[in-house]
């Protein structure tokens, strides 16, 4: 069995800047969107441009996220020889095979990749928003003769020294890589969505394993390691809709330009659409006290009260006399009656209490956690 | 319940007629219902809450709008490694002066049953519309020496029409018959009817017997006429049913039930009760709201994007309401559009509806406007050609 480019979702990391929301779960299965969670973006992506081998990488609390990605059915990613592979740390006659960075995770999983004996693998993070052919840029890998591309994103100078930054010559070729660099050179910032010939790959991995063991991280080592010894590497220039939502503040900014109409993502757009684990709820319901305005509702949710500029998820309640504004509330959550929440992000099954308050500003938002009962006046 | 100890049937061969045009192109079964249902998920609801594993579904004339809900079952965890839903063809205008034909008619239901490996069998249809716990009407047929049990639901004689099948009950509760509503006398004034929901529970052997025995005769009879006559020859017991009840067979039915799961009882009693409503799910995105929408009273499914005034309504995914136009007490169908400045009231919009731009598009509450599958109204002209139609 051979599988031309293999999937290898990255989705173990804790997500610590997400604060209360990954106290329990992790990043990739924090609900985005409404009806989403974070992870469905790569997963539709993959499912969109053909890719139906995936290996999923887990680590870090790993319950919900499991649960959800299951085998891939939800994506269409269940074909008979190909399908999605959770992969978590285990134990063996080397001692335990815990994951210490990103490259490390890929190691000790080499013999799922192996299994499938793949030409590429495509290491993909679980916690960006966007929508992307990988088939593309593996057609540019092809042209390229590659042994990695990895796929960059055009930023401004000022983002550019948060970012790593790789300066390219006018053929694309990677020619320098900086991380987080003070000067930048160029502004084309990585989105740590690599594609590598597998077999170079494993070399690498294996001959450093085998001695120094420092190959720990792609951006730190892997990379470096590749332009030290002049591996064609070239910079796949991706134009549209990308965010890193590793914040509580990136996390809110998205779920709010996901509201905009305009928003360059077109999550109606039928010819790539966005997939999700379902389930049967019944339709949203408004009463007659009900206001909505600028705001997307899901289904299963009950709304009695005011809802502005706010994204509703599944199965949500909304007392009468409640305002909430400028929110993301997840599924699940229940807010009573005469309650106001305002630039906030409610974790799923969570419940503010009559007359209660959860209001943040736009630099500070506020945040109930998972499963959080909140009463009178509490401050987030 | 074991698993795999009742097998169920369901007989999609509904009368259509005075559900037309709805019922052009689908059967009763597949009619859309409550934002985001058709009454075929209620039935198979049912069936999985119950454990069941064997499901046959005898097709109406139709077939491709259920085929199309379907599937592999798995949206009812019905797509099992032993059992599963079994599709039987249509077979109901063919001609059985054909002895051939015949038995296959029988033949297609004691296959179905023999290979259930069931003990119990339940019979339903998808026209009465309720959320029942077939688990507990087992218990309650097993309990009792007779060999067949009916499920009813009272109700005032206001919602009873003259064709309505019912129970005639004896005073120990049994039904000693299957009869039509015009065909009662004796009962009291005022006092609630029996309204029997055309659902059976018996043994799976007794129900083929019946149907070897029928296919001896040379006088054709389809299964719901064999089962009011066995009814008649051995009484039944007779299940008192609770919950909400909507009886689906004419187009003021179907408005009324529509607008009654806007009651909050209505809908948590139908909806929110022990059997959850399962249903196919179709990733659609979350629905959106503009800046200046109103929605009050109302259920919605996914996808929608309403700019406009959306009151006391039922609207399915994917519609679209836009600026200035106005949604009361109607029902608008997955994928309907209106357009700028027109007014839909006491209607029901059937998928893929297109109303232009400042139209009033208004029925009553008793006679709602009904506008076919696809239909495109550019000028109210059009409209009152096709009602009349």
């Amino acid at each position: 069995m051979s599988t031309e480019m293999l999937g290898m979702i990255l989705a173990g990391g804790q997500g610590t800047r997400l604060g209360k929301l990954t106290k329990n779960t992790a990043k990739p299965s924090v609900p985005f969107g409404g009806r989403y969670r974070i992870i469905d973006f790569t997963l539709s992506n993959l499912s969109n441009s053909g890719v139906n081998t995936v290996g999923v990488i887990t680590q870090y609390q790993p319950l919900e996220l499991n649960r959800h990605v299951q085998n891939g059915a939800s994506w269409g990613l269940n074909e008979r020889g190909a399908g999605v592979t959770i992969l978590q740390p285990y134990a063996s006659s080397e001692g335990e095979k815990f994951f210490e960075g990103t490259a490390h995770a890929i190691y000790q999983n080499m013999a799922y990749i192996d299994s499938y004996n793949p030409q590429y693998v495509l290491i993909l993070s679980g916690d960006h928003i966007y929508k992307m052919d990988y088939e593309r840029m593996l057609a540019f890998h092809k042209a390229k003769k590659a042994t990695l591309t990895v796929a960059v994103m055009p930023v401004s100078m000022e983002e550019a020294t948060r970012f790593g930054i790789m300066n390219t010559d006018d053929t694309d070729r990677i020619i320098a890589f900086e991380e987080k660099p003070e000067k930048p050179k160029s502004d084309l910032a990585s989105m740590g969505i690599y594609i590598f010939d597998w077999a170079p790959l494993k070399k690498y991995l294996s001959d450093s394993y085998a001695t120094d063991g420092k190959m720990e991280d792609f951006g730190k080592d892997v990379i470096p390691a590749y332009l030290a010894h002049n591996e064609p590497t070239f910079a796949y220039a991706f134009h549209g809709y990308w965010k890193d939502v590793g914040t509580i503040q990136s996390l809110w900014e998205a779920n709010m330009e996901f509201l905009s109409p305009n928003n360059p993502l077109n999550i109606t757009n039928r010819n790539w659409r966005i997939y999700s684990q379902t389930e049967a709820l019944p339709p949203m319901f408004f009463t007659q006290t009900a206001k909505v305005h600028r705001s997307m509702v899901t289904d299963g949710s009950y709304v009695a009260g005011t809802v502005e500029h706010s994204i509703l998820s599944q199965n949500v309640k909304i007392g009468a006399g409640s305002i909430v504004k400028d929110s993301m509330i997840m599924p699940n959550a229940v807010i009573g009656r005469n309650v106001t929440i305002d630039h906030a992000i409610i974790g799923e099954d969570a419940v503010v209490g009559d007359n209660g308050e959860v209001i943040g500003t736009p630099e500070d938002i506020a945040v109930v956690g998972y499963g959080e009962v909140v009463g009178r006046k509490e401050k987030a | 319940m074991r698993q795999g100890e009742m097998a169920a049937v369901i007989d999609l061969n509904e009368d259509v007629h005075t559900l037309l045009p709805l019922t052009e192109h689908r059967p009763i079964g597949t009619l859309p219902f409550a934002g985001r249902y058709r009454l075929l998920d209620f039935p198979l609801s049912a069936i999985t809450a119950a454990d069941i594993h064997s499901v046959g579904l005898f097709m109406p004339e139709s077939e491709r709008s259920v085929q199309d809900h379907i599937r592999s079952g798995a949206a009812w965890n019905l797509d099992l490694i032993q059992g599963g839903v079994f599709l039987f063809p249509y077979v109901a205008t063919r001609d059985y002066n054909d002895q051939t034909l015949r038995d296959r008619y029988y033949e297609n239901y004691t296959q179905f049953l023999r290979g259930s490996g069931s003990k119990y069998t339940v019979v339903m249809g998808a026209k009465n519309v309720a959320n029942v716990n077939l688990t507990v009407i087992l218990d309650y047929h097993k309990a009792s020496d007779l060999r067949i049990t009916t499920v009813y639901k009272q109700l005032t004689p206001e919602r009873i029409q003259p064709d309505d099948w019912t129970l005639s009950l004896s005073e120990q509760g049994t039904a000693n018959s299957v009869i039509q509503a015009k065909e009662r006398s004796g009962d009291p004034e005022g006092a609630a009817i029996p309204s029997f929901m055309d659902m059976y529970v018996l043994a799976t052997s007794d129900l083929i017997e019946l149907l070897e025995d029928a296919a001896m005769h040379q006088v054709f009879r389809r299964l719901p006429e064999l089962l009011r006559d066995y009814v008649l020859a051995n009484n039944a017991n007779a299940f008192e049913y609770t919950g909400y009840l909507a009886r689906i067979d004419s187009i003021p039915r179907y408005y009324l039930a529509n607008m009654e799961m806007l009651d909050d009882a209505s809908f948590q009693s139908l909806l929110l009760s022990n059997v959850p409503i399962l249903t196919k799910s179709k990733n659609e995105v979350p629905s959106f709201f503009a800046k200046d929408a109103t929605v009050l009273n109302s259920l919605l499914g996914t996808g929608t994007y309403i700019e406009g005034t959306v009151q006391d309504s039922v609207i399915f995914r994917n519609v679209v309401v836009h600026r200035d136009a106005t949604v009361e007490h109607s029902v608008i169908m997955q994928g309907a559009k209106i357009s700028t400045g027109s007014t839909v009231q006491y209607a029901i919009l059937d998928k893929g509806v297109v109303i232009g731009p400042n139209l009033n598009i208004v029925g009553t509450p008793e006679k709602p406007i009904v506008l076919r599958k696809n239909q495109t109204i550019f000028r109210e002209s059009e409209l009152e050609v096709d009602a009349d139609a």
